[in-house]
Formats: structure tokens, C-alpha cells, sequence
């Protein structure tokens, strides 16, 4: 009350009011309720708060390794059921399923089909083959396992296609009295109906076609053996098949066929050739063709496959014959992977191989490929009997004489998954991986069925995949190699990282070396030469430049700079050696400079020729550029990069840094006292260093050049190295931008270090008679050592992540050079290019994320040291 | 005095110098100490620092600020006999290859080999794309005979195909037409046709939009109702729903003829306006007067009426929408969608970032653990950004999005709502990659506030939050400001993660719109460092593009650098009014 009653009173002088209305609140002894309150709540957010966003940050780095780690797993069984076929019928050729695992389907020699229910086993029926009461003595299907062939013993060969249809149809389209299978599915006996969001059915169901018989071989020579490809483009297919008949002899032959207008019946004649000799029946064991039919393979029981070159139809080639396994065993199985390149060796000895042709330029084969093991999985104990081959990767499947199967890698070499319980110890009938490749159906000789559901999403990464060479399909020798997507389906992808880290590395080492002398020398300048007045408004002006956005940076780059520098390139390469020595020259002629005059001018004059000497040199060397171009690049530069014209000139502008070293360094260390004692003595000394300057120069010329040119003499070429043949797009239009986004930061930081090298240093050493250059290099430079040290790894760590200017001013090819005029792709640049369109979860949507955690990695730990070394600087720095 | 041989600034009269000097010599110090060509080379590094720098923003500056200015049209005749007119755009000089040198003239020849194998040539931005299909061209100065500016061509801009050059030949307005026309009868109904475009346009978009957007709710108001009832179809409340729809629908699509018939009768007014355009050599073409952007005769302009047109340009450009696969028009849904989700970003970003500094200076024990985690902050703004926009894109979008689709939305899906890039992910994304710049700039803030002021606060008997509120934020205001200013201006001109989590090329719709729930979070939208980008690379033409870009870039440079010289300024501003106040 009495509170009250003071602030009423003198409520009209605030100040006074509240003074008084604190002493009466604090003769009350109190602390408000709402005070405490409003304390504990700011105690409780601030600190759950700021802990939590620590955690947030920190939780990146575990997101990231959270993503990638299941590209290393190996995979899993997920589940496993097993049933007894129904009622017995002849021996099981081949096995189909559908995409979504409803049905699975098997055709016997008798050309009877039988199917199951993939989930419980239950029986579905299914149309068979009428083959007319004659076993079937060859049988053939295509990879996808949908078109087969049959031939007989008279000679004749029948196609046919057996194909699970997928339909989806609306609830009300449903037939009625359906028989429920399980919750999801249900059947009318020859489909299954499974209930798929939106209140739709996937119907599923078996068709079969089969044409008439068509007469291949002699009549009454069986047909041993018989391949079958269905290429071409999907409205107008090439149907193709080879066959081995009783006589030995091989045909290929190209099926046609035709509607008959008049009578709507399908007619279809044959198109074929005899191919070479392959050795008698009895040896042969196998044939294969691919889907282009323009490659054979037949296979003989010693493990020889004699390949058959048949681009040329009518006249085909044996291109050679090798022997795919060891020398005491023998060929027992063998099958193409998907896209139809590797070939899969089983042999009796266990053992599994993978081979395919590589461009050796041989002259021992007819096209120069010679067909090489390539990759060698962990084998079998028993002889291997069945593959079965995954319809989207590399991966295949392999089962033994005893009933075992494994899962298996080709491009990885790696033996996923082993499934010890199968269904028969007495051997497989049939094996089979399916369409999505998420389960695996072995059938035995008993009739059993085993299906194994397996997870395999990243079979083809390893950390040797990612970070080592794999020799890929069509490559001569195991490389690094980034080409994640291609236009066909059957393509294998290629995840390196070693090209995209490479890239990586050479944008921000050519940047370094552009960025890192200009950056620092402008800093040692702006520090220990520069009018205070100057230097407060430079230092502000290249701290903003740190801030402008990269993109800006990337789109002048290049589209402004590419151009102009494809333009002038020499030019632009002899800059580099221009522009410094014009520099070193005007500071000798200053040195001629009377005393009186050069200090009346030291400040603002002089720092203003800089840059008029800057302009000069630039302009020189542009009107240099097309002379030197025509005296030494043979009138065009661009054309000498690709490898026409003497290497000599370019070697010697390599050289001539490290012969200017060693030439001034050389003479300082051997006559530095002497000439210095006889400058003194020199009336006019800025004439005599001149002379010196001159002298010394030329001294490194005729060095580099001679050094050049025994380089060049033993065969040295700098093309093929730092330079080769020139794109618009190179990694010296992103050095030049990425070194001028690094310029700043750089710049800045080591400005900052060397301003905070205390006073007391400088004035110590300018009283004793230093000059302010030998202050700057003996006290001030070394001191801030550590503080420029952390600079350069800061801007390092601003190249490694820089992205915009790499995408745009790189053609972003993946490639394994240090060629300046090349492109590159850095792993910011793959992310950038590459992630959108990742498919979520995808090898290669965990793989990019692979490439940001590399990318976090490198930065962090570049930026740790960098803030290590920085604070231990400043500490000393305190402490001087 | 050595002092002084090293080119101080402090100099004496020249009487002392002189002595000074040769008793530097008679004392032992000679040129090489001075270092010249040292000083020189490091000198010219900051020169070439500056001058790079410079050079940099008056290329974008100039070409900014220069691309609405109207150009004059030349009539080029070539040696050949052709002819073309165009708008000079740049002249370069080139190197002809071996093919083009081989087809020359020796005199020509000869003079391109005197010159060093260089030749000059110009651009011409020639327009008529739907004739020519090009809207460039190069002409080597050796191949002209002659330029002239003919007085009496109009240059057209349109709604489609881009730029016309020619001469308008003929106006029809109804039953009305005029022969050869000046830009006065072009005018008189230029007005009108203009404005029959415009409410086509808002009927369409604006009525129609509103009429699909209700009927696309309805259905997924059933969809809704059929989930919430367990995916029973014929739920007794899936029913309710399902009729109120169909009520609705009878409404809506009475109102959608409505809207059409009523566009149709627009659309018949508007067909009796057309002007027909005749190029140089003589090809005509009609077109609807309404497909007129502006028009104007290059080579009459007075200087008022080139400001005027300079004028209407850049305000066409800041407030309309782009046109021709953003090759022409505006940007003003990029620079909308760049602000939103700054502030967005801002919002987000300044309590934690300050509260996370707080905690750090104020709360936690100082010790080893804090100051690792004071490291690795600095360190995280030294990250990639790509990196977060992977972060953003794997977490936000796909597991935080996706976790509130299934919750929300389950009705859209599978189209993602919040389980595919947006303003809201970009947003977060940037805050995380900003906020260690406003941790380290509040926590150097709050370091320097001197701890004096604190003890004297607490030892007046104020709490730890009241210090903290009523002394220790104010001081440390200005640091905290400018640390979030400058987090404003990074994420402004940050591109690389924003193409992973939300930024499109075209967004049909803005992220704030007059619809409810009015903000979009789960909007995709446009980014005006990203617009740069996409006309710069993804374009038909780059040259087409390459006027806008350097507009959109100065836009985008304009921001960024005033937005950090806002925050330097800030800085010195308050550090000037705090620094007598230290005890």
C-alpha cells in the first residue's frame, strides 16, 4: 500500500518515481515472484536451447555417415519358406516370376507349365505348351527368361513366349467368387487378384504363345543345343537363335515372320548360316549368343569356349578360343550377365569366374579382344550346376551339385550371401533370382521349393569400389571411374570417388597457387606499406568481396572470361611471366630515381604506378601474345596443345621460375657481401642494379633454355602433363575464379595476423636500423608465420567446398588429369549435378552423400588445424 | 634515418635528407636492403587484387545498368549483298579459323595476318526469332560495306518470340484500319488490346485457378475421409463427405463455364485488334495487337523518351513476371521468393544463434568441452555449403517432410507435400548454415561486454536473466545485429544447397499468397541467384539470356554488398556509441 501510495505521488517524475519505488521494492526484501520465474525460464530455454543446437550441428556429421554406412553392408536373408511342389511332371527348364512376387512359374520338358503362389505355395493354374506329345531335346529362353525356344529330335525348332502379365484393373472389373489366397491376394484359378492402393487390382496371370514348328536342322538330326535372343527395338523385334544339332554342326539363324493378309495365319521363314566347325556334339555343352546377334559362344566339356565373330552373318568368323577353366576340370555352367558383355564360368571344380572381352589389339584373335578373367568370386565345394542371373545388376546367383547356393557380385568380385538350407542335397532343378532382384527360388530335384527373401540395395559399392579400381565391363584394365548413369538399362554403373576427390584437388590446387602469392604479397603490402589512409578503405573493400555470391563469380567466369581467355590464350599465358617482370623492371628503374625525388613520391605516386605499370604490362602482353604464339606454338596455341609443334618453348616457361631461383639465389649466396660492398661504393648504385638485373636475367634465360632443351632432348613434353588439348571450359578459367573468391578471405586473415604482431616488434626492429622491407621479411613475416599458415588452409578450405564456379566453369568431366586446359568434376559439383536426380535411398543418392561426407571430413579437419594453429598464434602473439 | 632510405613517410626537408643518405651509405646499408623490387611485386599483387576486383563490379555494374537503355538499330549491308538489321549489342575481336580465313578475299586475308590472325567483328541482336530461329548474329567488320540507322524502324518487344525489328505496316481495330501507322494510331488501341490481355489473363489464372484449386480440395477432402475411416469407401462419414463434394462440384462447375464463356467473349473482342509487322526485306506478319509488350522507333528516340523507356523496362522488370523461359520479362517472383526465404531464414536463425551464444558465454561452465565446441562452431561456417544442402535434402525434405506427410497429408500422397523441397526446408537449411556466423559474431559481442558491468548489475541485486536482459543484450546489440545481417547476406547469395531443397526454375505459384493458409512453407519457389544461374546455362540461347542475367546479378549483388554494408556500418555505428562507457 504505502508502494502505491509513493509512485502515485510522483508518478509525474519518472525517474525519480522509479528510484524510489526501487528502494521502497527493496525494503521489502523480496525478489518478485515473477523475476525468479522469468530467470529459471530464461535458465531452462537458454541452456536446453543452446545445447540443442549444438547437437543439431554435431547431428550432420552422424546423419551423413547414417546414410552411407548401408552402402558397405554386405545385405541380408529376410525371410525363407519352402513348400513341396504339386503334382509331378517332367524335368523344370526354366522358371519365371512377376515383378511384384505373386506368382512364380516353371516350364518342363514336356512343355507343361506349372505355377505357384510366391507367398504360400498354393497351386495356380496356367496354360501349358502344346508340343504335340514330343519332349522338348534342346530349350532355350531369353535373359529376361519371357521368349523360349524348344527344339526336338527331328530337327525342328518351335518359339514360344510365356510372359505373367501385370494388369491393373479397378474394383468393379474384380470377377466374382474369387478364392482368397493370403490378406493381400486372392485367385479365380488362373490369375491372382492383389489389392493395390487406391482401390485398384493387380491382376496377374500367365500367357503363352507358340508358333509352329520351324525345320532348322536335317530331318531326323536332333537339336543338342539351342540359343535364343529376341533384340531390336521393341515394335519390330529381330528374333535370332543358334543351334547345335546331332551332327555337330552349328547355325545361326534369324526368324521372320509374317501375318498372311488373306488368311490372318503367322508364317515364319528362316534366315541362317552355318558357322565353322566347332568340334564333334558330344564335347559341346553349351551355346550362347547375345541379343545384337553378332557374337557366338560355344561352350565344350574341357572348358574351351570357341567365340564366333558374326557381325557379318553370312560369313562368320571364329574370332578365337579359349580355355575358361582350370586345366583338370571342366566347363559345367555358363551364362551371359545382364547387358550380355561378361560371361559366367562354372566349372567342376567349384570354382567361379567371370570373363569378358577386352580390347588387347591382339593379332592372336580375329578383332583384337581377347575374351580375359576378369573377376573370380568365392567358389563352390561341389561342382557348379545352375546360375541365374539378376535382370538389373551384376549380381547372379550359383548353386552346386550339392544343393548350395550363393549370391554373388560380378563387378565387385564379391560373394554376398550364402544359403546353406536348400531345398535338396541331391541338386537344383532350377535357380532363379528375381525380377527385383529381393528374393531368390531354388527348386530341387525333389520337387522342393525354397524361396529365400534376401535385401541387397547396394550390392555393387564396396570401400574398395569406391575408393580403388575396378576393372569394369569393356575397360582394358581396372581403373577409376566415375559414370554413375547411362542411356541403357543394362548399364553398370561406375562410383569412384577417386575422379571426383581428384577434381577436387586440382581446382583447389591450381587456385592455391593463382590465389595464395597474390592474396598474401597484397597483405604483407597492405600491412607494413600502406598509407593508413589507403588501407582503410582497401581492407573494407576486399572484405566485401569475400561475401559475393559465387554464382555471380561462376557466370562471369564463364561466360565472360572463357571466351575472352580461348581468345588470348598465350597472352594469358605469358602474362604470367610478364606482369611479374614488368613489375621487377619498374622497381629497378625507380631505384635510378634520384633520392630526393623517389621519397618525395614514395606514397600515393608510387602506389598509383603500380597499377600503371600493371595496365602496361597486360596490354604488352597482349601485343606479345600473337608474336610469341606464331614464334613458338606454330601460329596457334591451341593447335600446339594438342600435341603438333615443339615442346621446348613451353618446358622452358615451366622452367624459368626455378632458374630465375637459382640463378639470383646462387649469385647472392656466392658473391651477396662482395657485391653489396661494391654497391656502396657506387655513385650511382640504381645503374649498377640495373646492370646486375640485366645481366642476371638473361643468365636465367640461357639456363632455363638450355635445361629446357635437354628436357626436351630426352624426350620430356610438357603436353600430356599440366597441359594438353584445350576446352573452352578449363580448370584455368576455375582457378582464376575460385582464386578470386579465396583472394579475399585469404587476403583478410593474414592481413589480421600480421596487424596483430605487436608494435613494439616493429619499432624494435626499425630502431636498430632495419629497413621497413627487412623488418617486414625477418620480424614481422615470421612471427605471423602460424596466423598466414591458417589463412591459406581457411581459403583451401573455401576451394574445397566452392560449388557454383566449378559447375558452371568446368565442363565437369570426371577425368584423371592435371591438364590445365581440361575440365574437372569436384565432389561439390558432383553432389550439385547429380543429387536431384537421385532416386531417395538409391547406391548412388547414399554415394553423393558419401561425397558431402568426404567433403564435410576434408573441410573440418582443413578448418580444425587452420583455428589450432590460428589460436596458438594469437596466444604467442599476446604473449610477445 | 634507415627509416627513411626504406621510403617512409615522414620526411624531413630535403637538406637533411641528403645528409641522411650518405650516411646511410658511409654506414653500410645499401639498395638491397631496401627491397624494392620486393615492395614492387607486392604492390602490384594489391593492384592486381583491386583492379581485378574492380574490374569485376564495373563489368556487372556497366553491363546492368546499360542493358534497358534503348539502342539504336543499324541497317548492316554486307559485301555479299545481304542485308539485316539489328541492335549492336558487343564487338569483340576474334580469331577466324582456318576454314573462314579460307574462304576470304587475299586482301582481306593479308590484313587479318598483319593484325596477328585477329579480325574484329560485331553481335547484332537481329530478333524475328519466329523467322529467322536466331536471334543473333556475328558479322566480321570485313564483310560490311555499309551501316546506316534508318529512322523509321520500330523495334517491338512481344509476349512470344521475343523482339521484333521491322516496320509496322498496317493496324486493325475492328472494322478500323490504318495503313502504315504511326506510333500514335498504334497507340490508340494499344491500350485496349493491352487491357483485354490483362483480364483474360486474371480470369484464367486468378477465377479459373481458384475453381481448379476447390475442386482438386474436394476430391482430396473424399480421399481424406476415406483414410480417416480406415480405407472403408463406403464409411457412413466417407458419404457425408462425398455428397457435400459433389454439391460443391455442381457450383464450381457451373462456374467454371461461366468463367470460360467469359473468357471466349474476351477473347473475340481481343482478335479484332492486330497489327501486322513487315521486316527489312519485306516478309509480313499479324499477330494481335495485345501480344505488344512495348514499341518504339530505336533511331527517333528523344532523350526523355529513351529515359521513359528505360524507366518502363526496369520497373517491368522488378514487378512483372518472367516470360520466354526467363529470358525476358521480370524477376519479380525470384526476388519475392529470395526474400521470403531470407526472412524466413532470419527468423529462425537469430533466436537460436543467439540463444546458442547465450548459452555458451553466459550458462555453460567454461572449461575443455566448450571450448571444442566453440571450435567446431567456427569451423562448421567454414563447411561447405553443399554439404548442408545434402543435410537439408536427406533430412528435412525427405525424412522430416516425409514423416509429416504421412501424418498431415497422407491424402496427397504419393505427391510429396512437405516431403519434397520448399521454402520451409531452404529456410532451415540456410539457417543451419548461417548460424554459426551468428554464434561466433553474438558470442565476440557478448565477450565484449566488460565483465565489470555484469558484476555490477548482479551486485545490485538483479538476477542473471535481468544482466543479461537489461545489460549485457544491449551492449552486445550492434555485434548481434551485424553477425545476423551478415548471415542475411550470405544466405541471400547462397545457390548450391537451395538447388538441392526447393529452388526451381519456374514456380507456378508465390510461397505468400492471397489463398489460405496464405504462407506456403511447403511451396517450391524462385531464387534470384539461382535465376542467374538457370537463364545463364539452361537457356535456349545464353546470349538471349545474358542482358538478364547481368540485371538479375546486379539486383543480386546490390543486396548482398548493401546488406554487409548496412551491417559494417551498424558495427561502427554502435561500437562509436559504447566505447566512453566502459568503467
Amino acid at each position: 500500500m504505502t508502494d502505491m501510495a509513493v509512485t502515485e505521488q510522483s508518478s509525474d517524475l519518472s525517474p525519480d518515481s522509479q528510484k524510489r519505488g526501487a528502494i521502497a521494492y527493496k525494503r521489502d526484501k523480496r525478489t518478485k515472484r515473477s523475476v525468479i520465474l522469468a530467470d529459471q525460464i530464461a535458465d531452462k530455454v537458454i541452456t536446453i536451447g543452446g545445447f540443442l543446437v549444438i547437437v543439431a550441428v554435431a547431428s550432420i556429421m552422424v546423419f551423413l555417415i547414417s546414410v552411407t554406412l548401408p552402402l558397405m553392408g554386405a545385405g541380408s536373408i529376410t525371410g525363407r519358406s519352402e513348400f513341396q511342389l504339386g503334382d509331378a511332371h517332367g524335368r523344370i527348364l526354366s522358371a519365371r516370376m512377376d515383378e511384384n512376387l505373386t506368382i512364380a512359374a516353371n516350364t518342363a520338358d514336356d512343355g507343361s507349365n506349372s505355377a505357384f503362389h510366391f507367398q504360400t505355395g498354393a497351386t495356380v493354374g496356367v496354360p501349358n505348351f502344346d508340343l504335340g506329345g514330343k519332349p522338348a531335346t534342346a530349350f532355350a529362353r531369353t535373359l529376361r527368361g519371357e521368349d523360349l525356344a524348344f527344339g526336338f529330335a527331328d530337327g525342328t525348332v518351335r518359339l514360344g513366349r510365356a510372359e505373367l502379365k501385370v494388369r491393373v484393373i479397378p474394383a468393379d472389373a474384380l470377377p466374382p467368387n474369387l478364392k482368397p489366397i493370403n490378406s493381400r491376394d486372392q485367385t479365380d484359378g488362373a490369375a491372382v487378384y492383389s489389392k493395390v492402393p487406391g482401390g485398384q487390382y493387380r491382376r496377374v496371370a500367365m500367357e503363352v504363345t507358340l508358333e509352329a514348328p520351324v525345320q532348322v536342322a536335317p530331318e531326323g538330326t536332333a537339336i543338342l543345343h539351342l540359343d535364343y535372343r529376341v533384340g531390336g527395338p521393341a515394335e519390330r523385334p529381330v528374333r535370332a537363335f543358334v543351334t547345335v544339332d546331332s551332327l555337330g554342326t552349328t547355325r545361326l539363324n534369324f526368324a521372320f515372320s509374317r501375318v498372311n493378309m488373306m488368311t490372318g495365319e503367322k508364317v515364319t521363314t528362316l534366315q541362317g548360316s552355318e558357322l565353322p566347325s566347332a568340334g564333334p556334339a558330344a564335347e559341346i555343352t553349351k551355346v550362347l549368343m547375345n541379343a545384337a546377334a553378332d557374337r557366338v559362344i560355344i561352350a565344350t566339356r574341357d572348358g574351351n569356349l570357341r567365340r564366333f565373330d558374326t557381325r557379318d552373318f553370312k560369313n562368320p568368323v571364329l574370332a578365337e578360343t579359349r580355355k575358361v577353366v582350370a586345366d583338370n576340370a571342366s566347363l559345367t555352367a555358363l551364362t551371359y550377365l545382364n547387358g550380355e558383355t561378361s560371361l559366367v564360368v562354372g566349372s567342376s571344380d567349384g570354382s567361379v569366374s567371370v570373363w569378358f572381352g577386352v580390347d588387347r589389339k591382339s593379332t592372336e584373335t580375329s578383332d583384337g579382344y581377347v575374351l580375359t578373367q576378369v573377376h573370380k568370386v568365392d567358389g563352390h565345394k561341389a561342382p557348379v550346376s545352375l546360375i541365374g542371373v539378376s535382370k538389373r545388376t551384376r549380381m547372379f546367383v550359383t548353386a552346386d551339385e550339392a544343393g548350395d547356393v550363393a549370391l554373388h557380385h560380378a563387378t565387385t568380385s564379391r560373394t554376398l550371401l550364402r544359403f546353406g538350407d536348400g531345398p535338396d542335397r541331391s541338386g537344383l532343378q532350377t535357380l532363379l533370382l528375381s525380377p527385383r532382384d529381393d528374393a531368390v527360388t531354388a527348386i530341387g530335384k525333389n520337387g522342393k521349393v525354397v524361396n529365400w527373401m534376401i535385401s541387397e540395395p547396394h550390392p555393387e559399392t564396396t570401400l574398395g569400389s569406391l575408393f580403388g579400381k575396378v576393372w569394369y565391363e569393356g575397360y582394358a584394365e581396372p581403373t577409376y571411374t566415375w559414370q554413375s548413369t547411362a542411356s541403357i538399362d543394362s548399364f553398370e554403373p561406375k562410383l569412384s570417388l577417386i575422379p571426383v576427390i581428384f577434381g577436387t584437388f586440382k581446382a583447389s590446387v591450381y587456385a592455391l597457387i593463382f590465389a595464395v602469392p597474390i592474396a598474401l604479397l597484397a597483405a604483407i603490402y597492405t600491412s607494413e606499406f600502406m598509407h593508413y589512409s589507403v588501407r582503410a578503405v582497401v581492407k573494407p573493400v576486399m572484405e566485401l568481396m569475400a561475401t559475393l555470391p559465387s554464382v555471380v563469380i561462376g557466370f562471369v567466369a564463364a561466360l565472360v572470361v572463357s571466351p575472352v581467355v580461348e581468345t588470348w590464350i598465350t597472352a594469358v599465358v605469358i602474362a604470367f611471366a610478364v606482369v611479374p617482370m614488368s613489375l621487377v623492371a619498374a622497381a629497378f628503374l625507380w631505384q635510378t630515381l634520384p633520392r630526393p625525388l623517389a621519397l618525395r613520391y614514395d606514397g600515393i605516386p608510387k602506389f598509383i604506378l603500380y597499377f600503371v605499370v600493371l595496365f602496361i604490362s597486360v596490354w604488352a602482353s597482349m601485343q606479345l601474345g600473337p608474336f610469341v604464339e606464331r614464334l613458338f606454338f606454330g601460329g596457334d596455341f591451341k593447335v600446339w596443345t594438342t600435341g603438333i609443334g615443339d615442346p621446348c618453348p613451353f618446358t622452358l616457361f615451366m622452367v624459368l621460375p626455378v632458374s630465375f631461383m637459382v640463378v639470383f639465389l646462387g649469385t647472392d649466396r656466392l658473391f651477396g657481401l662482395r657485391y653489396k660492398a661494391f654497391l656502396r661504393s657506387q655513385t650511382y648504385p640504381g645503374g649498377v642494379e640495373i646492370v646486375r638485373w640485366l645481366v642476371l636475367s638473361t643468365a636465367s634465360f640461357l639456363l632455363a633454355w638450355a635445361i629446357a632443351g635437354i628436357m626436351s632432348g630426352s624426350g620430356y613434353d610438357p603436353r600430356g602433363g599440366v597441359v594438353d588439348t584445350y576446352v573452352q571450359r578449363n580448370t584455368l578459367i576455375a582457378a582464376f575464379a575460385i582464386g578470386f573468391a579465396m583472394i579475399p578471405i585469404i587476403y583478410t586473415i593474414a592481413e589480421d595476423a600480421l596487424t596483430s604482431v605487436p608494435e613494439h616488434l616493429r619499432a624494435a626492429s626499425l630502431a636498430c636500423g632495419a629497413t621497413r622491407w627487412q623488418t617486414a621479411s625477418n620480424v614481422i613475416v615470421p612471427t605471423a608465420g602460424s596466423g598466414i599458415f591458417s589463412a591459406v588452409m581457411i581459403g583451401l578450405g573455401r576451394a574445397v567446398g566452392e560449388t557454383m564456379i566449378v559447375v558452371m566453369a568446368t565442363g565437369n568431366t570426371p577425368v584423371l588429369d592435371w591438364n590445365l586446359f581440361n575440365g574437372l568434376r569436384a565432389l561439390s559439383a558432383n553432389i550439385n549435378v547429380e543429387l536431384p536426380e537421385a532416386v531417395r535411398d538409391s547406391t548412388l543418392y547414399r554415394t553423393l552423400f558419401l561425397c558431402g561426407l568426404v567433403l564435410f571430413a576434408v573441410t573440418f579437419v582443413l578448418n580444425t588445424v587452420a583455428e589450432m594453429v590460428r589460436q596458438r598464434f594469437r596466444k604467442r602473439a599476446a604473449q610477445l | 634515418m634507415t627509416d627513411s632510405t626504406a621510403g617512409g613517410t615522414l620526411i624531413p626537408d630535403t637538406s637533411n635528407q641528403r645528409t641522411s643518405v650518405t650516411f646511410v651509405r658511409a654506414k653500410g646499408s645499401d639498395l638491397s636492403a631496401v627491397g624494392e623490387p620486393f615492395i614492387w611485386g607486392m604492390g602490384g599483387a594489391l593492384a592486381f587484387g583491386v583492379v581485378m576486383i574492380l574490374g569485376f563490379l564495373a563489368l556487372v555494374i556497366i553491363n546492368g545498368l546499360i542493358t534497358f537503355w534503348p539502342k539504336p538499330l543499324e541497317e548492316v549491308k554486307l559485301a555479299d549483298g545481304r542485308s539485316f538489321v539489328g541492335e549492336p549489342i558487343r564487338v569483340e575481336r576474334y580469331r577466324p579459323t582456318p576454314d573462314q580465313l579460307a574462304k576470304l578475299s587475299d586482301p582481306i586475308r593479308a590484313k587479318i595476318s598483319d593484325d596477328g590472325g585477329f579480325a574484329d567483328r560485331s553481335l547484332y541482336r537481329i530478333g524475328n526469332y519466329d523467322y529467322y530461329n536466331n536471334d543473333f548474329q556475328w558479322v566480321a567488320d570485313f564483310e560490311v560495306s555499309s551501316r546506316s540507322n534508318p529512322p523509321d524502324l520500330f523495334l517491338v518487344e512481344r509476349q512470344e518470340w521475343g523482339v521484333f525489328i521491322g516496320r509496322i505496316t498496317q493496324v486493325r481495330a475492328g472494322d478500323e484500319v490504318v495503313e502504315n501507322p504511326g506510333p500514335v494510331a498504334v497507340n490508340a488501341h494499344f491500350a485496349e488490346a493491352r487491357a483485354l490481355r490483362a483480364e483474360r489473363a486474371r480470369i484464367e489464372r486468378d477465377e479459373i485457378g481458384e475453381i481448379n484449386h476447390q475442386l482438386n480440395a474436394g476430391r482430396l477432402s473424399i480421399r481424406r475421409a476415406v483414410l480417416d475411416a480406415g480405407g472403408d469407401e463406403n464409411a457412413p462419414s466417407v458419404k457425408a463427405v462425398s455428397d457435400k463434394v459433389a454439391a460443391q462440384r455442381v457450383d464450381l462447375d457451373r462456374r467454371f463455364q461461366e468463367a470460360g464463356q467469359r473468357v471466349n467473349v474476351v477473347r473475340e473482342k481481343d482478335a479484332k485488334f492486330s497489327i501486322t509487322l513487315t521486316e527489312v526485306d519485306g516478309v509480313a506478319k499479324t499477330f494481335p495487337l495485345s501480344n505488344l509488350v512495348r514499341f518504339y522507333q530505336p533511331n527517333k528516340l528523344s532523350l526523355g523518351e529513351s529515359l521513359a523507356i528505360y524507366g518502363s523496362r526496369w520497373v517491368e522488370f522488378i514487378v512483372a513476371e518472367p516470360r520466354e523461359a526467363n529470358t525476358e520479362g521480370g524477376v519479380m517472383p525470384a526476388i519475392f521468393g529470395t526474400l521470403v526465404m531470407t526472412i524466413i531464414m532470419s527468423l529462425i536463425v537469430a533466436p537460436f544463434g543467439v540463444i546458442t551464444a547465450l548459452y555458451l558465454r553466459e550458462y555453460a561452465r567454461q572449461g575443455t568441452v566448450v571450448s571444442i565446441v566453440r571450435i567446431s562452431v567456427n569451423n562448421l561456417a567454414g563447411v561447405p555449403s553443399i554439404v548442408y544442402g545434402v543435410f537439408g535434402l536427406g533430412f528435412f525434405a525427405y525424412i522430416l517432410g516425409g514423416n509429416i506427410d504421412a501424418m498431415f497429408f497422407p491424402e496427397h500422397l504419393p505427391n510429396p507435400t512437405f516431403g519434397t523441397g520448399g521454402v520451409l526446408w531452404s529456410a532451415l537449411t540456410l539457417a543451419l548454415l548461417t548460424v554459426p556466423v551468428v554464434i561466433v559474431a553474438t558470442e565476440e559481442a557478448l565477450a565484449s561486454v566488460p565483465r565489470s558491468m555484469r558484476e555490477g548489475s548482479l551486485a545490485c541485486g538483479a538476477s542473471k536473466w535481468q544482466t543479461i536482459k537489461w545489460i549485457v543484450l544491449p551492449r552486445a546489440a550492434p555485434g548481434i545485429m551485424t553477425g545476423l545481417i551478415l548471415a542475411m547476406a550470405r544466405g541471400a547469395g547462397e545457390v548450391a544447397p537451395l538447388m538441392l531443397v526447393g529452388v526451381v526454375k519456374l514456380a507456378p505459384e508465390l510461397p505468400i499468397d492471397a489463398t489460405f493458409p496464405y504462407v506456403h512453407m511447403e511451396r517450391s519457389f524462385m531464387h534470384l541467384g539461382f535465376h542467374i544461374f538457370d537463364v545463364a546455362f539452361q537457356s535456349r540461347n545464353s546470349e538471349a539470356g545474358r542482358p538478364m542475367v547481368y540485371v538479375t546479378t546486379l539486383i543480386l549483388i546490390g543486396v548482398v554488398l548493401l546488406l554487409n554494408i548496412f551491417a559494417i556500418q551498424v558495427r561502427a555505428r554502435l561500437k562509436k556509441r559504447f566505447q566512453g562507457s566502459q568503467f
